[in-house]
């Protein structure tokens, strides 16, 4: 299931690093290419999830929190694709989310796994991974 | 290009003509960045922009032009007019701040590359000979919607935070504190009756510790909040202060690690003041002493801030009322 997630800018190939996806997890192998300076005519972008992403209910509920939290407007597209950098949360706000989202699912989240979650999907499958434990 | 600037709607085709049409209206930016020389050991500078004084379509197309490509995008991603417009002014901001500095004689804010650290902290990716050793200039950058900030210091690691005074937080503020503050700082924020002050407090003591951490590079991990304590200590004595007691002669902020060992946080020297009226700002850098004890723990830095914006103008603004010192610097 590809998805092209490169802007529609094209540009020609830069020499810019991606982020590969830090959090390492026997159960989701994400690999995660941002599209960052490739063109969108020679590379897709694609993103992989071997085995299961998190349940849908989940990430709507992860999505919630993040617009109260943001204070979005309810038409904010707001999807698991969503990086909170780019919602406009800085680090107090992330934070916050966290927090929400532990007492939300009644979790603990550590600073590492906090540290790594860089979409709504990430964050939502972080919590199911703790709610399995 | 005089219609007004919007940074929305950029879509494959219409975004490559706009991108030709920066190319025809870019001139040399360079040649209107003022010069000025590397802080002192001693000395930070600090550059500030406030989003809602840059209305001009052309000078926001300038700033778009010095980005390269994946900067560019990045700036595109941002969900929002407002965000998109803060992202732009911060990459604009460090780029022309650093080439202002015109290290190894090169002042073009475009040519400037960047990398982050291990642990993602950015830094400039500096372009010299062998022979040569690297540029001693760090710099950290912060921003929120409505103010970015640029700090710049040599031979010292920095870290800046700034949040707006009024900023609203969603939950409990000792709850929040519970979860993310040490003990001794829970105390404090438990002591203050007024939920104003409270919150003012918290969000005045969540700046230092960001900046701590920035200026550690390690990450949020790197330095759990929960693991160090920031306090406002008395010159004359240890212990405690609530604000209200302190003139920013009188008294240091200072940090305490529950895991001292590699982080020296006796090596660390903290500002907080309150910029523009509306946002409190936290400077963290490394502490260069004579090698004794007396010399780091007496000599409070120099703090140099400028209101700019880039291209247009810039305005030395120490000492007066758009800078005000709550701790730590003259």
């Amino acid at each position: 299931m590809a998805s092209f997630t490169a802007s529609h800018v094209s540009f020609s190939a830069v020499p810019c690093s991606f982020k590969q996806n830090q959090v390492s997890n026997s159960r989701i192998a994400s690999l995660s290419f941002s599209g960052k300076g490739f063109s969108s005519r020679k590379l897709p972008v694609l993103r992989f999830r071997v085995a299961c992403a998190a349940k849908p209910e989940t990430v709507n509920k992860v999505i919630e929190i993040v617009k109260k939290q943001l204070a979005l407007p309810e038409d904010r597209d707001v999807s698991g694709e969503s990086t909170f950098a780019t919602l406009g949360a800085d680090s107090l706000d992330t934070v916050e989310i966290v927090m929400g989202l532990e007492e939300e699912f009644g979790i603990s989240v550590e600073e590492e796994s906090a540290q790594s979650i860089a979409t709504v999907q990430d964050a939502a499958d972080l919590i199911e991974k703790l709610l399995e434990k | 290009m005089q219609a007004p600037f919007r940074l929305s709607g950029m879509r494959r085709g219409v975004s490559k003509m706009k991108l030709h049409c920066f190319e025809r209206t870019f001139f040399h930016s360079s040649s209107s960045l003022t010069p000025i020389q590397l802080p002192s050991p001693m000395e930070t500078h600090l550059w500030y922009v406030k989003p809602s004084e840059v209305k001009s379509g052309s000078l926001l197309n300038q700033y778009l032009d010095i980005l390269p490509p994946c900067e560019r995008e990045n700036v595109l991603q941002m969900r929002g007019e407002e965000l998109r417009k803060s992202a732009l002014l911060a990459r604009a901001l460090v780029r022309t701040t650093i080439a202002r500095y015109q290290i190894n004689s090169h002042s073009n804010p475009r040519s400037l590359k960047f990398r982050k650290n291990l642990h993602g902290k950015p830094e400039v990716q500096w372009q010299f000979r062998d022979d040569q050793h690297p540029p001693p200039l760090h710099f950290n950058i912060s921003h929120t919607t409505s103010l970015v900030a640029c700090g710049v210091t040599t031979n010292a690691q920095i870290g800046i935070d700034v949040e707006e005074k009024h900023r609203s937080i969603k939950h409990n503020i000792l709850s929040f504190a519970r979860r993310y503050f040490s003990k001794h700082e829970v105390q404090f924020l438990a002591a203050i009756s007024d939920p104003q002050v409270q919150r003012m407090e918290f969000i005045k003591l969540w700046t230092l510790k960001e900046a701590y951490v920035k200026a550690l590079g390690k990450g949020f991990s790197g330095a759990p909040f929960k693991t160090f304590t920031i306090r406002f200590k008395g010159v004359m004595e240890g212990g405690f202060n609530t604000l209200e007691d302190l003139s920013p002669k009188a008294s240091e902020i200072v940090v305490d690690s529950f895991d001292d060992l590699a982080d020296l946080t006796s090596n660390w020297q903290f500002s907080l003041l309150e910029l523009a009226n509306s946002h409190y700002a936290a400077i963290c850098t490394e502490k260069h002493g004579a090698g004794s004890d007396e010399g780091k723990r007496n000599a409070p830095g120099k703090l140099t801030v400028w209101k700019t914006v880039p291209f247009l103008e810039d305005e030395c603004v120490s000492g007066t009322a758009a800078v005000k010192i709550i701790c730590g610097v003259q």
